[in-house]
């Protein structure tokens, strides 16, 4: 990629080519068209990092870093000095074209999809159907209430980085943890992040780009009820076991008691044999996170399974099988244990 | 073949990768600790600066982000600084930036000299090695991020307990944002968010890297007003007082402070608030200088006055048992604007980048003694 200027004599360009590299660079200089237009200094600048080559009739300047599509480029260069001693320079400007892709990226899901959260709601997942750019997190996902429209301030945290999946396609947000954490100044001071008993929802702007650079297609949103807090660890032995027939293929389904963290939920069950050994199987988790479902590959048969659980699970609270997420000392109930996954155990007979 | 040569510290001479660029930081010898979140690896990459004189005039840059987006050609709202350290002989500058977003996003390494002039640092046949940012599961749990696979397209074999050999495929959905890093006596510590777990793990990862010993990890606790208890991410962090001491702080704005010492034997750690910022404020770097002989702690964040701390007030403060704010050990407010990265230069100035009300990001230098 190279801009070239055309029409120079060759005396001119003689002229330019026996320049000194430091003074050549004093002399010639491509700049970002905007920052000229801004009337910014350019002797306070300095210009685009590449190196001029001179061919034919032509000043040709080939970047370090490629144009950016949309973005106009100036060559400017110091001509001498006008009749009058005014200094003279010369203006080329180019434009880079603009791609004429259309919008193709959706919003595929935003979770917890539970249609009552906590108050003290500690995450939210944005997926999406294609790779996304960073920089839009905290700008074009937004919490309003329901009811009146009011824009909620300050519900989510600014991470930097932001935390994405490898893909740039699932996003994590996360609600503001000092105003959730009873005790800190944050907390004190404003409030939980959300109202309960105040519907709210949670919407995703257009203007989110992807990892080419384009808007979405649509925007999405999602309402959610907003119930009350939860702080209690996590407990398997709370949830329900329901057993399909021996010989079959159809699914175990557990019932949770409450909706878990999407995410997490992916990979921190599994169900194993008799001798401790993970089942292949194919495992769902069920509607609004509520619930989750384990196909085997083999028929059920006759014995002792386990339903293991990793200790890091959490709800949508951030309350875990080790801990309370914010562990009130005076409840002795509530002491966090340690990382150890649990195991339920369950028979076919 | 090609021959590598594997001198000190473990490195060879190669040209890395790198998807991205974030979290800066030297070892006192000179060694670049760069965080690729992308790439899921910290690379050290020596800069070789022997024998380069030591800068020693203050630098004052105004209107840093146009001079980045004109020498990379782009707008100033494609220019992203993630961070900035200073060389611990030369005092030469190093900034990590992206240019761009998305696909077309562009990592690099820059070094700013006191006339403002930047440069690429170039990565080609460097002296460098690398490591995965360590993501917590064990190798040998095949519960945690791994689901068993039939045939061969996906995963690796794997002997389990029972002698069975199952092939299992790791899910990489996971990941670990680093957020922040220090160097502390051949241990690279690294903070970091998981993109999942609401996890306070601070890493410890021996350098040279891929020695004997392992990568390690530290959950850190802290408790509010002697009654809630809560792990918690750490934003940004500082080793002090002679590498004996580490101020953190966390994503939900305490300050707290811990030993050093405690940190190498220990897995799970209760560090002491020191200090709270208030709401809708996020900590974005620590720096710490020497004043009259005492050193000093600053604390920038992206709402509240610059912070000045005492080292010798946090040793004397008790643990925070009452609610009152302002809350911890006396604190300054200093007038600086809009301190977002800072880095101490040659031992009697701190930089800091400071943004104004118009948006513009600009380099200034303070000598030790103003502050």
């Amino acid at each position: 990629m190279c801009l070239r200027a055309h029409g120079w004599t060759a005396a001119e360009l003689d002229a330019l080519a026996a320049l000194p590299a430091a003074e050549l660079v004093r002399r010639l200089a491509v700049i970002p068209s905007k920052l000229i237009e801004a009337r910014v200094e350019l002797r306070a600048l300095q210009p685009i990092a590449g190196r001029f080559e001179f061919d034919g009739d032509s000043v040709c300047f080939r970047p370090r870093f490629p144009f950016v599509e949309g973005e106009c480029y100036s060559l400017v260069a110091d001509l001498g000095e006008q009749k009058g001693g005014a200094p003279h320079h010369g203006v080329w400007t180019i434009a880079r074209p603009r791609s004429t892709a259309t919008p193709s990226t959706v919003v595929e899901a935003i979770c917890p999809s539970a249609a009552t959260i906590p108050l003290n709601l500690l995450k939210v997942y944005v997926s999406f159907s294609a790779p996304m750019s960073e920089g839009w997190a905290n700008r074009a996902v937004h919490v309003r209430l329901a009811d009146d429209g009011a824009r909620l301030a300050d519900v989510f945290v600014a991470t930097e980085p932001e935390l994405w999946d490898p893909e740039r396609r699932r996003l994590t947000l996360l609600l503001d943890p000092g105003r959730i954490k009873r005790g800190l100044v944050p907390h004190d001071e404003a409030g939980y992040p959300l109202i309960e008993g105040a519907p709210i929802i949670v919407s995703i702007d257009p203007a989110f780009r992807d990892a080419v650079g384009q808007p979405l297609r649509a925007g999405a949103e999602r309402r959610y009820a907003v119930g009350a807090p939860v702080r209690s660890r996590v407990d398997p032995t709370d949830w329900h076991i329901a057993r399909p027939a021996v010989g079959s293929r159809d699914p175990l389904t557990v019932e949770f008691d409450r909706p878990l963290d999407r995410a997490l939920l992916e990979h921190c069950i599994e169900i194993n044999d008799g001798a401790g050994v993970p089942i292949n199987g194919r495992a769902l988790v069920g509607a609004e996170e509520q619930c989750w479902r384990f196909e085997p590959d083999a028929p059920w048969a006759v014995g002792t399974y386990a339903l293991v659980v990793d200790s890091r699970l959490e709800d949508l609270a951030g309350n875990s099988l080790q801990r309370v997420f914010d562990r009130d000392l005076m409840r002795p109930g509530d002491a966090s244990i340690t990382a150890q996954p649990a195991v339920v155990g369950f028979e076919f007979i | 073949m090609v021959a590598v040569q594997t001198g000190a510290n473990g490195l060879a001479v190669g040209t890395p990768a790198l998807k991205s660029v974030g979290p800066l930081t030297f070892s006192p010898d000179g060694i670049l600790f760069v965080a690729d979140n992308l790439g899921a690896t910290i690379l050290a990459i020596d800069v070789d600066e022997a024998g380069a004189a030591q800068e020693t005039r203050p630098i004052e840059v105004d209107n840093l982000d146009t001079r980045l987006a004109a020498f990379l050609g782009c707008a100033s709202e494609d220019v992203f600084i993630k961070d900035m350290a200073v060389h611990p002989s030369s005092g030469r500058v190093y900034l990590s930036v992206m240019r761009g977003s998305g696909a077309a996003t562009i990592p690099l390494l820059l070094t700013l000299d006191a006339d403002g002039i930047l440069s690429e640092l170039s990565l080609e046949n460097v002296r460098f090695s690398q490591t995965a940012v360590p993501n917590a599961p064990a190798e040998d749990d095949a519960r945690t991020d791994g689901r068993v696979v039939r045939g061969k397209r996906e995963g690796e074999d794997k002997q389990m307990s029972s002698g069975t050999v199952l092939r299992i495929a790791r899910d990489v959905l996971r990941t670990v944002a680093v957020t922040d890093m220090a160097y502390v006596d051949g241990v690279l510590l690294v903070a970091g968010a998981s993109n999942e777990e609401f996890s306070s793990t601070l890493r410890r990862i021996p350098f040279p890297f891929g020695g004997e010993a392992q990568a390690s990890s530290l959950e850190i606790f802290h408790v509010s007003h002697g009654r809630y208890e809560t792990a918690a991410p750490i934003r940004t962090f500082l080793p002090y007082a002679g590498n004996t001491s580490v101020l953190a702080s966390y994503t939900c704005t305490p300050v707290v402070h811990f030993s050093l010492n405690e940190l190498g034997s220990e897995t799970q750690l209760k560090g002491r608030t020191v200090a709270e910022l208030g709401s809708g404020s996020t900590p974005v770097d620590i720096v710490s200088y020497t004043r009259d002989g005492e050193e000093y702690l600053l604390v920038s964040n992206t709402r509240h006055p610059l912070i000045k701390i005492a080292c010798k007030d946090i040793a004397g403060q008790e643990p925070l048992t009452q609610p009152k704010n302002p809350v911890g050990v006396p604190r300054e407010a200093l007038p600086h604007e809009g301190v977002g990265r800072m880095a101490k230069l040659n031992g009697d100035y701190v930089l800091m980048m400071q943004e104004d009300a118009t948006g513009s990001v600009s380099l200034h230098t303070y000598g030790s003694e103003s502050l």
